[in-house]
């Protein structure tokens, strides 16, 4: 009994001496991170960024919503057939490309202020740079969104309730289309020298922003907002509302078009990026241009992966072409369309139509191998696009979609149930990487990706998937915006200079065109840029997209088409054994693209009208 | 312990019976597209009217498609509704005007339309591997300009600018009175030339409007 009175005193004496202790319930806390660490540590501002930068939105980014190429005129879906609904878009749904998000522009806003309210022991230049790259990470958000919403509420800081039962302040209505592009603008002029991030050795980072990656967004944004002032107003019907949230007045143009072309200047003039050349091999040099990263001086801002530190992809597992898959699933989702290959002009800068037939359409012409039919085209279609008889990784592309076996008079096509099968001659039928009319994962359009499909060792398989970058602006975007600003504001010369620097790269000759026109820069676009999200937002800017895609059956540009090789069996003719090329509209596309007037302002959210009573819809909405 | 569990699974089952507190819709409103009293054929499910009720803080338009032969029919609650027509959405002028429905039962709302041009007396006539039609334009608004009419040949009665197997142009330029019949020939598709029938129909595009308006589809035997 004793023992246990001793016992007892002996904790309690123990617990008071410890309660003495001052404040001691006031401890630091282990599991989460106060204000005061986060704003004035360096390394948690730069996980901070890294969560920022990761959020930024693309219709098609190479880790996310890829699959999205396929809804296009440049591709079509062959993968699997729970995204058939990708070769039948009878129309693009009104909350298509919807994006309306507050709260990521709430976070950053978040972070603008307590930076400057808490980051008290941060150099000020850490701080000046780090708010600098915060705003501009904002204006590429504000630049996301109004080119699919319109004008959308600008908002800079917080928006914090008071109490009081009025909610007004909380209601921001939407700022005016052009207002928003000037708000871009005016945060680019304000940061851009604010700026860090620029490397050594005239290196600026890639992955972050700096003064040129700034310049970047406003060349890109500017030439957005001169194309919709002047070609929106010369639509019989402009699209607009009556507050201006949509529709920019056509007197605007000509000085976007030439802030758009004094930040395009600065970056060209700047030396500090220079396009990947190869005089020997034009097409590698533009597949290094956009998916290699060693070496790269062409890539201006890119979202980067990286295999050691376990940020990477399946965008090669899914989509590299069928005959040198590595893994036994997918391969081959998305594939480029006819209409891309026939968008890439010859080199002798005739009209990129492939010729199949005769030009009296009497006949094939006949091909002694596969990929001779693409012989002297623009070397950036071998770097976007893998067609028959090419080389990839060192493999062949092998393709074949059936035989064509003369009759006497006409020829019998025989097409296979299975890929590597052999005609009764004991030759190929199918090949290994088809094209066919219907097997899932092998190309329905008779050619594959190239761009941002990774040539290393393995990187088509689950396991070790890929680290290549998806570029968001590189040089070559910004030559040719210099280009339509320049020609849109009359000074072709100049605009000749620019697209011709490009297409020399592509292994034209010096000096490839003498001549320009809008259609010209505007195809030079889609070839140069296809696969990089822009082929959506440059047919809406110009207010073509409802005449290019306008859901006619007949009408060859909103069709995916197909080219299917075959192989000639004419015993005794010299024919036989070459090969003849048909042009199709692709099998397992069902109907014609449609654009219609109203997908060019994604409606709001109902949530949002709701919400806010200030909000305006969109024409048609 | 078994007999509890034999009453839990009993009142599970009875509470999961209860059938929806809501009727559904009941009354329905239709209606037509008219210009003089008579229907407007469009594209099917290209054009759209919208419906608003009153008397809600929260409000989201209930869209009603309208058919190619110009009728439409929603199916809603009783209330009062403004009917309205989405600005640039149809082969018509533009019309500000809401139509107010007051919707008690069923209902018929007609909505009456002022169209760039209006399609009239066509005929068809085949011969051989082709199709002609002939049919007269009327200008009926005139703030905007022709910019072609157009003939289409489909396989199924749904046949307009988006669903056609083949079709020909007559661009503006190459109808130049409009007091004088307009002829169109088309060449019928290898596809359809074996087919027990065939459908045709003409529209006619107004520049800067999006949508046609067209005739009414007719069937054409091919035998």
């Amino acid at each position: 009994m004793k023992k246990k009175i001793f016992v007892i005193c002996a904790v309690l004496l123990g617990l008071v001496v410890v309660s003495c202790k001052k404040d001691w319930l006031e401890r630091t806390p282990k599991n989460i991170l106060t204000d005061d660490q986060v704003w004035n540590d360096p390394k948690q501002l730069l996980s901070l960024l890294a969560n920022f930068y990761n959020r930024i939105p693309s219709d098609m980014s190479i880790d996310a919503n890829w699959r999205n190429m396929a809804d296009y005129d440049d591709a079509m879906w062959s993968g699997n057939s729970n995204d058939e609904g990708r070769n039948n878009i009878s129309s693009y749904a009104t909350d298509r490309w919807n994006l309306w998000d507050y709260e990521f522009i709430r976070d950053i806003n978040l972070s603008i202020e307590k930076l400057e309210e808490l980051g008290v022991n941060l150099e000020a230049d850490t701080k000046r740079e780090l708010t600098a790259e915060l705003r501009f990470i904002r204006a590429w958000m504000y630049f996301e969104m109004v080119r699919r919403m319109g004008g959308i509420p600008i908002v800079t800081g917080q928006l914090l309730y008071d109490y009081s039962g009025n909610v007004g302040p909380l209601q921001v209505p939407r700022a005016k289309e052009a207002d928003v592009y000037d708000f871009i603008a005016t945060e680019m002029d304000e940061i851009k020298d604010q700026l860090g991030n620029m490397g050594s050795g005239n290196a600026p980072s890639v992955s972050r922003a700096n003064k040129y990656t700034a310049l970047a967004l406003k060349s890109r944004a500017l030439l957005y907002a001169g194309s919709l002032a002047k070609y929106n107003n010369l639509r019989p019907q402009p699209i607009t509302t009556p507050g201006g949230e949509v529709g920019i007045p056509a007197s605007r143009a000509e000085e976007y078009y030439q802030k758009s072309l004094a930040a395009s200047l600065e970056i060209i003039n700047s030396g500090a990026y220079e396009l990947k050349t190869n005089d020997a091999n034009p097409a590698q040099a533009f597949y290094e241009a956009v998916t290699k990263k060693a070496g790269n001086r062409e890539a201006i801002f890119v979202k980067d992966f990286l295999t050691a530190k376990n940020k990477r992809h399946g965008f090669t597992y899914e989509n590299i072409a069928r005959g040198i898959r590595e893994d036994n699933l997918s391969s081959s989702q998305v594939v480029p369309s006819l209409n891309l290959v026939e968008a890439f002009d010859y080199l002798d800068g005739s009209d990129g139509e492939i010729k199949n037939r005769t030009p009296d359409g009497s006949d094939y012409i006949y091909y002694d191998q596969p990929q001779d039919i693409f012989a002297n085209k623009d070397g950036r279609l071998l770097g976007t696009i893998l067609y028959p008889g090419s080389t990839f990784k060192g493999y062949t592309i092998e393709m074949q979609a059936g035989v064509k076996v003369w009759n006497g008079s006409s020829y019998q096509t025989i097409e296979g149930g299975q890929l590597g099968s052999l005609y009764t001659d004991g030759k190929l039928l199918v090949a290994a990487s088809g094209p066919h009319r219907s097997i899932q994962d092998v190309s329905n359009t008779g050619f594959y990706l190239r761009k941002y499909i990774d040539d290393g060792g393995g990187t088509s398989t689950r396991g070790i998937q890929s680290d290549v970058w998806m570029i968001r602006i590189r040089l070559g975007e910004i030559y040719l915006n210099a280009a339509e600003a320049a020609f849109e504001l009359g000074n072709t010369t100049d605009a000749l200079k620019y697209i011709n620097t490009l297409r020399e790269r592509a292994g034209f000759g010096p000096n490839s065109l003498s001549s320009l026109t809008i259609d010209k820069i505007r195809n030079e676009r889609r070839v140069e840029l296809a696969f990089e999200d822009h082929r959506v937002w440059d047919l809406k800017r110009w207010r073509i997209a409802d005449q290019v895609w306008n859901g006619d059956a007949g009408n060859p540009q909103a069709l995916v088409r197909a080219l299917y090789p075959y192989r000639v069996i004419r015993p005794g003719d010299p024919r036989d054994g070459k090969y003849v090329y048909d042009k199709l509209q692709a099998p397992r596309i069902l109907s014609a693209r449609f654009f219609q007037v109203r997908s060019y302002y994604t409606f709001i959210p109902q949530a949002v009208l709701d919400n806010n009573p200030l909000i305006v819809r969109n024409p048609l909405q | 312990m078994k007999f509890h569990l034999i009453i839990a699974a009993v009142l599970l089952f009875i509470t999961g019976c209860k059938k929806d507190n809501k009727e559904p819709p009941s009354s329905t409103i239709t209606g037509r597209i008219i210009y003089q009293g008579q229907p407007l054929s469009v594209r099917s499910g290209g054009v759209e009217l919208e419906l608003w009720q009153y008397g809600y803080q929260l409000r989201n338009k209930i869209p009603v498609y309208v058919k190619q032969d110009g009728s439409f029919s929603a199916r809603v609650f009783n209330g009062s509704y403004k009917m309205t027509l989405l600005k640039g959405n149809g082969p018509w002028a533009d019309m500000p005007d809401s139509i107010d429905v007051q919707v008690n039962g069923s209902v018929t709302a007609d909505v009456t339309v002022d169209p760039y041009f209006i399609v009239h007396d066509v005929t068809y006539q085949r011969s051989g591997n082709n199709i002609t039609a002939t049919f007269r334009l009327q200008p009926v608004n005139t703030s905007r300009t022709l910019e072609a009419a157009r003939l289409y040949i489909g396989q199924t009665t749904i046949v307009d600018q988006n669903n056609n197997m083949a079709n020909a142009s007559l661009p503006a330029n190459q109808i130049p009175d409009f007091g004088q019949p307009v002829t169109i020939t088309a060449a019928i598709p290898a596809a359809l030339q074996n087919k027990d029938y065939l459908f045709v129909r003409v529209g006619v595009k107004t520049n800067g409007v999006a949508e046609l308006l067209y005739s009414l589809p007719m069937g054409m035997s091919n035998k």
